[in-house]
């Protein structure tokens, strides 16, 4: 049997999270490849339903990555972020998902080993929880 | 009262219950001749729709008249969220309401019309009829009005008479102008509003507590909404799901066959309408925090899910979560858009 490898889905924003995936990769900090990251104009952008819908279709654990409070290019698109995503890991610890498969962090554009810390911290953390029930067990 | 209201040119409509000869259940109608006003049911114990809805589609732009809106508590509510969601303002309105002792599902009250006249009457005499409310109704314990000018108070009244309560200014110079004057406290309401507090409160939380255990996991989740058929009733029946184009009719999730077929094939079934569990979790995350608890969405389920059992409950520990009461105060602003010092973001 081949090692577990989770499916984890990164929504990051364009001005500090990705560029700092950048900088990873130009200062050739590597991080795991299950990580499949998706590119944001802002985490304020994240509604409810693209989480949902990560899960749903199979992602054992959801990133979210985005600028340091005070940081946002849009303000506090941020800001709602933390929102919205503390009340979707309300909702889902209501039906017996596990609320630590979504995670949110603060990573800025100059933070290339950050970025590589946290991915490899987050895919050891859902390594650890094993593949999500969601995906095999909710099918309506 | 309402007939004065318009009588002596206090207000220039008034939407309200009344009974009408094609349909068996009254309906929200907006009168604005006095002399016209037959049928008025401001108390019938049922509501086929939110009237928030139709009194938003009266205030949503300035008209410079005044309307009088006759609402049941949780449409105030459901109307001051609509407020914050800037559809509709309250300047021009006055808010009449009631002592809420519930509503029947349409076919139950229908049903209980037909067995004699003075259907209203008979419900606020009678026990008996008044346990055959719904049963988010039955588990309500928000049954006194707030944000209402003028309630009309049965609780503590003797048969077949009626109070009035004014809760604002607005409400205290309208009654005035109508020539009530002042009267005595009702002696028995503190203690009928508490006996029926307690009463609900006490069914309110089984309700939830079995409601909980029974969606505490993804089974039982599934379980309670396996019978959906994704016919989005509950969304067009809800007051405060407000969003003119909802994702869930748009393409977005008109799926082309391949994507069915590679769903069904990742798992070797899937069931069909597909996207259920991604409706009742995206409406539930969308506006938990604003439900106030009307049960509409159960009464317009074909498939009988007690939607609103699983969203007052789950709703219940979001508005914790964010300590946010919907409907409270039209200055406190949605949770999810405070960013800073307490205030609403731009």
């Amino acid at each position: 049997m081949s090692e577990y490898k989770p499916k984890i889905v990164a929504l990051v924003c364009n001005w500090c999270t990705y560029t700092a995936a950048d900088l990873a990769g130009t200062s050739r900090l590597s991080y795991p490849a299950e990580i499949r990251m998706i590119r944001l104009m802002c985490t304020g952008m994240i509604d409810q339903k693209y989480i949902l819908k990560a899960f749903l279709d199979g992602a054992d654990g959801v990133f979210i990555g985005g600028c340091h409070p005070g940081d946002c290019h849009y303000i506090d698109g941020n800001i709602k972020a933390e929102k919205r995503i503390g009340g979707t890991r309300n909702l889902l610890s209501q039906f017996g998902f596990e609320p630590d498969r979504l995670a949110l962090q603060w990573i800025g554009a100059s933070e290339g080993p950050e970025f590589q810390h946290n991915m490899t911290a987050f895919v050891e953390r859902i390594t650890a929880l094993g593949p999500s029930q969601v995906a095999d067990r909710m099918i309506l | 009262m309402l007939q004065e209201l318009l009588g002596k040119k206090l207000a220039d409509a008034v939407l309200v219950l009344a009974s009408n000869p094609w349909s068996d259940v009254p309906m929200p109608t907006l009168f604005t001749d006095p002399d016209r006003m037959e049928g008025v049911d401001p108390l019938a114990p049922v509501a086929p729709v939110s009237s928030a809805r139709q009194a938003s589609a009266l205030t949503r732009s300035p008209s410079g008249k005044t309307v009088v809106l006759v609402l049941r508590p949780c449409e105030i509510r459901a109307l001051i969220e609509l407020v914050k969601l800037n559809q509709c303002s309250l300047e021009n309105a006055i808010i009449i309401s009631m002592d809420c002792l519930g509503r029947m599902e349409n076919k139950i009250f229908s049903d209980e019309a037909k067995t004699g006249p003075g259907i209203t009457e008979r419900f606020l005499s009678s026990p008996e009829l008044q346990g055959k409310i719904t049963t988010t109704c039955s588990t309500c314990n928000d049954f006194l009005p707030e944000n209402a000018d003028i309630t009309l108070c049965t609780l503590g009244a003797e048969p077949g008479h009626m109070g009035f309560e004014a809760l604002t200014d607005k409400g205290k110079a309208l009654l005035e102008s109508l020539g009530f004057k002042k009267g005595d406290d009702l002696p028995k309401r503190k203690q009928d509003i508490a006996a029926l507090a307690d009463k609900r409160s006490l069914s309110k939380k089984e309700l939830f507590d079995a409601t909980a255990l029974q969606m505490s996991t993804i089974d039982g989740f599934q379980t309670f909404i396996g019978r959906c058929l994704n016919c989005y009733n509950c969304r067009t029946a809800c007051p405060v799901c407000y969003c003119k184009e909802c994702v869930f009719l748009t393409d977005v999730f008109a799926h082309p066959p391949e994507l069915l077929l590679e769903r069904a094939t990742r798992r070797g079934a899937v069931k069909m309408p597909t996207d259920t569990s991604m409706f009742h979790l995206t409406r539930l995350s969308h506006i938990g925090h604003a439900c106030v608890g009307c049960g509409q969405c159960s009464s317009v389920c074909p498939s009988d899910i007690q939607v609103a059992d699983m969203f007052r409950t789950v709703s219940e520990k979001t508005q914790a979560f964010f300590n946010y009461t919907p409907g409270r105060d039209v200055t406190e602003p949605i949770p999810q858009l405070v960013v800073r010092n307490g205030k609403r973001g731009d």
